[in-house]
């Protein structure tokens, strides 16, 4: 084991080859995993909701089955190829990760939120009818609390799958984590193992830790 | 036409290759989804009867660390530290059987390295399914079973298994669907499946669209045919 080629190259594996070149490293890969996050977040809700409520109707439902059915590398080579004919632009590689990583765990996740959603009693509506709240004040006050709070193991679960999904930016080229580590191993040739282990740790350092957190606070919230 | 479409269509050759790439994607998914099956009843068996602590942290590794990471891993760093006579062995083609003009070849290393390192992931996926399944079946089978005298592997392979995949089959099911779209990832290494030659045909030829639709097309139906295969016959009362 030879330990000096992480220690060595940590810099470039935080950030890779900024700011001379462009932004890599473990730092793109927290800002792939945020937007992706952020982005699956609010199309799940919207989905979800949409879903639940039956607008948007077969096509909404075709369009999530679509995005769940195909691998997640082909939707990113989609994005690649779309988006700067949809936009008419330029679209940065981070840009085209975030929307195909947003565009798959949304899908998923609306299928959770409507899920949710349907699992809250029907006696909590009538509950809050009988309360004179209007209909858009229950779904925010009452209901879709409840529907989150039933639904947060899959939601973390999501934001995990999520995590490990940025890495296939490498394929595309944008510079992640694992972009610089492969950049990494193709210089050094022979300290393949020491690299990828680092690497992996890494990776499960940050799932595992989303994981905790997302149960210690499920838990504190229970209590609550 | 707008300009992005690009002119014309897909030739035959291209086709050919897009269908290598699918016949590819089968036979890789299929043998990860029967490899990963075994092993993942396996390590639920193991992980639910708490024989062997330890176990709980590899298991844990394997499901929070990307699938690429892991094939990168199996590949470079593992199949970097074979002995030397292993590699060149593994480097070149042997002949399995052959019958005049059709003949089945020893896979290649980046194939092997592929499944190899799917099927413990899905191994890893398929144990939860088969864990839960296990703890959901009822404390007082176990124990009408042992009263009746049989043994606890009796119990395990007559009583409860049963019981368990009534329960887990359906998961199981999602599980194989998701390792068919995980092959996609072995193109990181060189496996020539369905994602890898959409690429091929579309840096040939500049068709992106039509590399792309083409692919995503074979990607839907063999899922969607898949699940309709499948799910009635999981379904189906035993």
């Amino acid at each position: 084991m030879n330990w000096p080629v992480i220690t060595d190259n940590w810099l470039f594996f935080l950030i890779g080859a900024w700011p001379q070149g462009p932004l890599g490293g473990l730092v793109q890969t927290s800002l792939l995993a945020l937007g992706g996050g952020a982005l699956a977040t609010v199309l799940g809700l919207a989905g979800g909701l949409a879903l639940w409520a039956g607008w948007g109707g077969a096509l909404l439902r075709w369009g999530c089955e679509f995005l769940r059915a195909i691998p997640v590398l082909l939707l990113m080579f989609w994005c690649y190829f779309l988006l700067p004919i949809v936009f008419g632009l330029d679209v940065p590689g981070t840009w085209t990760v975030i929307v195909a990583l947003g565009l798959v765990s949304g899908a998923y996740l609306a299928y959770a939120v409507q899920a949710g959603l349907h699992a809250v009693p029907r006696g909590q509506w009538e509950a809050a009818q009988a309360s004179g709240m209007r209909r858009g004040q229950i779904l925010r006050w009452i209901v879709l609390p409840q529907a989150l709070r039933i639904i947060r193991p899959s939601w973390l679960n999501q934001w995990v799958t999520l995590v490990k999904d940025t890495s296939l930016a490498y394929i595309v080229g944008v510079a992640d984590f694992t972009f610089v580590a492969n950049q990494v191993n193709s210089r050094e040739q022979v300290y393949a193992l020491e690299i990828f282990l680092f690497i992996g740790l890494v990776y499960w350092a940050l799932c595992a830790s989303l994981q905790w957190c997302g149960e210690r606070y499920g838990r504190i919230a229970a209590r609550d | 036409m707008p300009a992005w479409l690009g002119q014309g269509l897909l030739g035959s050759e291209q086709l050919g290759w897009l269908l290598q790439g699918l016949v590819l994607t089968i036979t890789l998914s299929a043998a990860v989804i029967l490899t990963g099956l075994i092993l993942g009843v396996l390590l639920g068996i193991a992980r639910q009867q708490g024989h062997w602590p330890w176990l709980a942290l590899p298991h844990n590794a394997l499901r929070n660390t990307p699938l690429l990471v892991q094939v990168l891993f199996w590949y470079f760093a593992v199949g970097g530290m074979l002995p030397e006579a292993a590699k060149i062995w593994l480097n070149t083609p042997h002949v399995l059987w052959q019958w005049q003009d059709l003949s089945l070849g020893w896979p290649s290393f980046e194939f092997l390295a592929a499944w190899w390192s799917l099927s413990l992931y899905a191994m890893a996926y398929m144990a939860e399914d088969v864990r839960s399944g296990l703890n959901a079946v009822p404390r007082g089978q176990w124990e009408a079973a042992q009263a009746h005298g049989l043994r606890p592997w009796q119990v395990l392979r007559w009583i409860i298994l049963p019981q368990a995949w009534q329960i887990a089959r359906i998961p199981l099911l999602g599980q194989g669907l998701n390792t068919i779209k995980n092959t996609s990832l072995t193109m990181a290494i060189g496996v020539m499946e369905l994602s890898y030659r959409s690429r091929q045909v579309d840096a040939q030829t500049l068709l992106t669209f039509q590399a792309f639709a083409v692919a995503t097309l074979l990607y839907v139906l063999l899922n969607l045919l898949t699940q309709r295969w499948a799910q009635p016959r999981l379904e189906a009362k035993q």
